[in-house]
This record gives structure tokens, sequence and C-alpha cells, in this order.
């Protein structure tokens, strides 16, 4: 990690700190007129982490794509530029930080105590198929990340309807109704970009690995996760789940992901995704 | 009792059923260590620590787990399934693609609408108008002023077909890529010719059950491993076919002829050694591929003697023992123990060009190129499995982005008024529906005083 980088990412962490933060003391303290300053704050610490990106290419040359340092770097940009996006097109969505950034917290935590050094390109990256299978992995887990937002959004607002206790936070949400389709659109455009994530990954590897799929532990959790998210649809369009259920359904769905994303090359160490650069 | 089965068969709990075991497999193959995933060493490592619990996994087919038998089974009903599920849906499809001449609904009473509006209609349109209007957003339309029908992305529900078909595609490329396929390891250095001959591949490779071999006649002209900072940065190889035409492979970048992928994947030293005696000349000569990548000891034998090698590509003595600074060719040199009749003789190191002693004879490192080893994987059925992607990926995004919308209307008079009652409905997304439909009327009226049915 170059210096320049160091202190961009450290500020963007510690924005992203104060703004989840600040969420929080929103919804305890049922001050609803701190929530657009926060949305202002997260864009701050957006800003530092696309220095903090920009400072990285720079030093080594080429973007971060690859373990899992660059992973929560590029992953936490996917989510924070996701979020940021909804909340400008739709003010009420300013709120779905509130579930998203904790996780970016965590992630870049995560992240930065593993392997931020610099490295030059790995010969097993040089290939275009990297973009588009990791640009769309991130999409989809961006999508995903939304999704489990909008869930946990959808929970605390019926919770708070439920008792009746009047919290305005809440009233800054959009409608259950209408929290409810956008969990369900998210998951569908997590899965599009999550099916041509895996078809391009399936293509890259046959170059790189000789085999299209050799069930390696990274590529059976992705395909774990897909079919989970499949499931949800299926029970979404055939089975009629919305609401609570489809909402706890996505916040736990997540996991399956971050265990794909992070958990496996972690736990496992014969996974061909670590590309020598854990 | 037939029906009964196949109509469970088909059903979509079945399904759900399927895919939550293929999951369910799929899990227990990352948590039961896998035959193609471990190292052999490793692997009877465990079988000696508990030879029960492997016994019955083995039994089980539990430790090769994705072309287990419960795999099989599991995927053969999911492929039963799937082809009942599209064979009843194909009436379904057909009927939803279909525009509803003669019964359009009132757009009043019509149940499932969950967008309903009435609009004034101003004195110059009329209903050819908004027909037209309709038309060029997208929509077929059907009917006249008394009601109407318009429906845009009518064809879609006909992606879901298409995402189903995909599997099918997989899974016929797949099998004819596993009837098809070649794998085996081939070991070359600079210089030397291949012409597909099987015996040159290392150990045995896995010959196609249908096909041959591959058919390929190459040499490898050289080779040049990368490696920065400690990350192998690429690994480039040029190579001439039968016919003179020089091609270049790398990692990630295979050499491809015959359906075949010459992938490059590990590099190694190729030292040309040689023998000389206490006169200086030269009685024995070769180069050996040696297996010394990594710290690993390889050995190779000359004029009667056997060598035992060690590479430092990076060369340095730290606390009084050779190790390397790096991955990287900077200052590469063998720890070189020679031995006649099992027992040591001497040791020493050897550099490039450089020599060592040994009773009463010489070793000398005359080159120090390097040899590749080609993973070869031969197979047909590919470009199936790709359209198979191909399909499923745009399937899913035309189903998705490009759902059906439907809306039906009527002109109608009251009170000496003329009013446009609609009513909207779509796939999947209703609050976006009646935003969609509330942007498209008020376009259309630019806002001419709209009022709630």
């Amino acid at each position: 990690m170059s210096n320049l980088e160091s202190i961009f990412f450290w500020i963007s962490l510690v924005v992203y700190s104060l703004a989840t933060g600040g969420y929080i003391y929103s919804f305890v303290f049922k001050n609803p007129r701190f929530m657009p300053k926060m949305t202002v704050l997260i864009f701050v610490g957006f800003l530092a982490h696309n220095a903090a990106i920009c400072a990285r290419y720079v030093a080594q040359g080429h973007l971060p794509w690859s373990g899992d340092y660059e992973s929560a770097l590029m992953g936490g940009w996917f989510i924070i530029a996701g979020t940021l996006y909804v909340g400008w097109r739709n003010k009420a969505l300013q709120a779905l930080a509130t579930g998203t950034a904790p996780l970016v917290v965590i992630m870049m935590g995560f992240g930065v105590m593993r392997n931020p050094v610099l490295t030059p390109m790995a010969a097993s990256l040089k290939n275009f198929w990297l973009y588009i299978h990791v640009y769309f992995a991130w999409l989809a887990f961006g999508a995903y990340t939304l999704a489990m937002a909008a869930g946990i959004l959808y929970l605390m607002k019926r919770k708070s309807s439920a008792s009746g206790v009047v919290n305005p936070s809440y009233d800054r949400f959009p409608s259950l109704d209408r929290l409810d389709e956008l969990i369900f659109r998210y998951i569908v455009f997590g899965f599009i970009t999550d099916t041509i994530m895996i078809a391009a990954g399936a293509i890259w590897a046959k170059d790189l690995w000789g085999s299209y799929w050799s069930w390696d532990p990274v590529e059976t959790w992705s395909l774990v996760s897909w079919l989970i998210y499949g499931i949800a649809i299926h029970l979404r369009v055939t089975f009629g789940w919305r609401e609570s259920k489809l909402a706890w359904m996505v916040i736990l769905a997540l996991s399956t992901v971050i265990i794909s994303f992070f958990g496996v090359t972690f736990v496992i160490d014969t996974s061909m995704h670590t590309f020598q650069v854990r | 009792m037939i029906k009964k089965i196949v109509k469970f068969l088909s059903s979509l709990r079945f399904t759900l059923l399927l895919i939550s075991l293929l999951g369910v497999m799929f899990l227990l193959g990352l948590w039961i260590p896998q035959v193609s995933l471990v190292s052999p060493a490793l692997y009877s490592q465990w079988k000696q620590h508990s030879p029960s619990l492997v016994r019955t996994l083995e039994t089980l087919g539990f430790t090769s787990i994705y072309a287990s038998p419960i795999m099989l089974i599991l995927w053969g009903f999911f492929f039963v399934n799937l082809a009942l599920v599209m064979w009843q849906r194909i009436p379904l499809i057909r009927k939803r693609i279909s525009l509803p001449e003669g019964r359009i609904g009132n757009p009043s009473t019509a149940a499932g609408y969950s967008f309903r509006a009435s609009y004034h209609l101003p004195q110059d349109m009329d209903g050819s108008a908004i027909r037209g209007f309709l038309r060029k957003r997208g929509f077929t339309v059907i009917g006249d002023d008394e009601g109407f029908c318009g429906v845009k992305n009518r064809l879609s529900p006909i992606a879901f077909g298409l995402f189903h078909i995909s599997f099918f595609l997989i899974l016929l490329g797949g099998l004819i890529s596993v009837y098809t396929r070649f794998t085996g390891m081939l070991d070359l250095g600079i210089g030397e010719p291949f012409q597909g001959e099987v015996a040159r591949y290392n150990a045995t490779p896995q010959l196609p059950k249908i096909g041959v071999p591959p058919r390929a006649s190459f040499t490898v002209l050289s080779i040049v491993p990368m490696i920065s900072h400690g990350t192998k940065t690429g690994l480039r190889v040029r190579l001439v076919d039968a016919q003179g035409v020089e091609h270049e492979a790398d990692v990630n970048r295979p050499y491809k002829v015959d359906s075949t992928n010459f992938i490059v994947n590990q590099v190694g030293v190729a030292p040309l050694f040689v023998v000389k005696d206490s006169a200086g000349k030269e009685i024995d000569g070769a180069y050996f591929k040696l297996n010394v990548m990594g710290g690993q000891e390889d050995v190779f034998s000359l004029a009667g003697f056997h060598f035992r090698a060690r590479f430092y590509p990076d060369y340095v003595v730290r606390n009084g023992a050779a190790a390397t600074r790096s991955q990287e060719f900077n200052n590469p040199v063998f720890v070189i123990t020679a031995e006649r009749q099992g027992k040591p003789i001497t040791q020493g190191t050897v550099t490039s060009n450089g020599v060592m002693d040994f009773a009463g004879y010489q070793l000398v490192l005359k080159e120090l190129p390097f040899w590749i080893r080609f993973s070869v994987f031969k197979e047909h059925g590919l470009a199936i499995i790709y359209a198979g992607f191909a399909v499923a990926s745009l399937a899913v995004i035309w189903r998705f982005l490009f759902y059906r919308r439907e809306v039906i209307g009527a002109v109608r008079d009251e009170e000496g008024e003329r009013l446009l009652v609609v009513a909207g409905r779509s796939e999947f997304y209703k609050s976006l529906t009646e935003d969609e439909f509330n942007g498209l009327f008020t376009t259309l009226f630019e806002k001419n005083g709209r009022t709630d049915a």
C-alpha cells in the first residue's frame, strides 16, 4: 500500500464508519434530519475511496482485482457507488446506506488486515475475461447487498408500523410495498449479472486452467449462491413469497455471497482463485 | 398413479427440492476432501487416520462427489423435471404471447390490473391517436375506441423456455466434452520437437472415449519466464509448427490446434551438464529436465555418477546456508551433491558456465535453458456449452428486463365528456409499472386533467 493510498483508504474507512454511526443515531434517536447529512458524508468517503483506488492504480500499474484487500477495496466501491446511485435517483432510498455502509466498513477492515501489499499483475490475471468476470461479480455483489439493505429497511419499517411506535426516520423510507418490490428488483439485477459472471468465468477458466468448470471451492460456492437467488426468484414469482419472508431470505442469502468472495479462500488453501496473491 | 408421478416430477416444488438437494451436495463437496482437489499425499494421510470414515465415504462416492451416483441421479431428475416443466409450459407460453383478440377486457372492471386511471380526452384527440402513441412506445395494439389492448414485449415469455433450453445445451455440450476429452501433461525443452506421440506425455494421459488424441506437431523455440517482485507476470513460449508457422503461447493464451489447448503453466530448468576428466576432455554430457523449482531436489546421472541437485534462482548465502533472495533468475546456482554407489563424494555449487570439481573430474554447467510443462486438453462440445451460457444470459436479461406490459383501454362518453379509461399491468413489478403507466399517460396528455377511476 502506498502512503497516498493508505491516507485515502483510512479517510474513507473512518468517514464510512462515522456515517454508519450517524445512521444508527438517526434511528435510535428518531432524528431523520440527520440522514441527508450522512449521505453527504458517505459521498465524501466515496471521493476518498476513489482517490485510494487511483493511488493504488498509479503505484502498481493496474486496477485492484484480486486478493482479499483488493476485493474489499473494489467491492466496497461498487456497493457504495450503488448505494449513492439509487439514493441520487430516489431520495427515499438514501437510507439503504444503513445496511450497506456497515458491511463495507467490515469488508474493508477485513481486507486491510489481510494483504494490502502492492503486487504486479499476475500472469494468470492477464486476460480480458478478467474484467468482464470481476466487473459482473461486483455488480452482482452490489445488487445483492442492496437487496439485503432493502430487506433490513423493510423489516425495520414493518416492525415499527406493527408496534405503533412513531419514528419519523422510517417515514423517509419508501412504502412497504415499494420496498418489497425493490428487494425483488435488486435480486433480479444481481441474478442477471451473477449469471454473466459465472458464464464469463467459465470461458476464461478454459484458457487458464484447461476446464470450463473444475468444482473449485470458489466456483462451487458461487454456484450455490446463484442457486439460492434462483430459488428466491422462483419462490417470489411462482409461490408468491414476498414481504418479511423474502426480506429474511435475501438477508440470509447474502452470507453465501460473502463466503464466495472472502470466506472460501480464508479457510481453504486449495482454491485456484487465489492467483498467488492471497 | 403414473399421472400422479408425472405431476410430482413436473411440479415446481420438486424443482425447488432438487435445487436444494444439489446445493447440499455441492456444499458437502466443499466439506469432504475430494480426490480431485487435494494432493494424493494428503488424501492418503487422511485415509490412514480415518480408514473406516474414508471407506464409507468412498463407498457412497462422496470423495468424488461431483461425479457420484447420487449426484448423477439428482442431475437426472433435474433434467427430467426441467423437460416436463418446459413441456407443460409450452401451451401457457403460447397463450401468453398471443394477443387477446376478441376478449379485450373492460378497463374499469377487468381483474388483475394494478394500474387504473381515466383521463379527459382533449377535443383534438381520438382513440386512434392514443393507439398510435402506444405503438410508438413499442406496444402492439389491437382493437378500436370501444376497447383496445396494447402489449409491450409480448414475446418475453419465450425467454422462459430459452433459459431452460440453455441447461440442455450445457448438458449436451458437457456430455460431448466428457466423452471426447483428452488430458495429458507434456514436458518439452527448447529445441525439442513433438509430433503428437502419446508415449511422450507424462505418466498416462486420459484418452478420449470417442475420438483420437491431439494431432499436433511443433518444436519449442524459446521459453521466457517473467517474475517481478515475487509474482509470476508471464511465461512466454514461442513454438513453430510442422508448416513452419511460428506461434506464441503464454499463461492465459494457450497454443490452440486441432480442438486442443496446450496450456503453459509450469516452467523448469533444463541445464546442459558436462563431465570432463582430469585432462579436460568431455566424457559425458546431456540436457536434464530437472524438477527443482520451489526448492525441490532432483537427481541426474552422468559418467557413472549420481548427482543430487537443488536450484537457487537468486542465490545467496544466508546464515551459512544456501538460499534464494527471490524466484527471479538473477543469480542462478545449483548446489550439487555428487555420489558414487549411493555414497556422497563431494558437495559444491555450480553457476552458469561454472565448474565443480569432484573425484578428479569436473562437472560443468554449460547452458541453462528452460523446459516447459504443457497441460494438454482436447475436447469437443465447447461451442455448445458456450452457446448455452450465452442463451442463459440473454434469456434471463430478456425475461426480467424486457418483461411484458399490458394495457387495456376504451374511449367513453360520460356526462357529455369524452374519457379515456385505462388499466395496466405487468409481470413482476407492480410499483414500477404504475410509475411507468403514470408517466406514459402524463406524457400523452401533458397533464390534461387526470382523474383516478
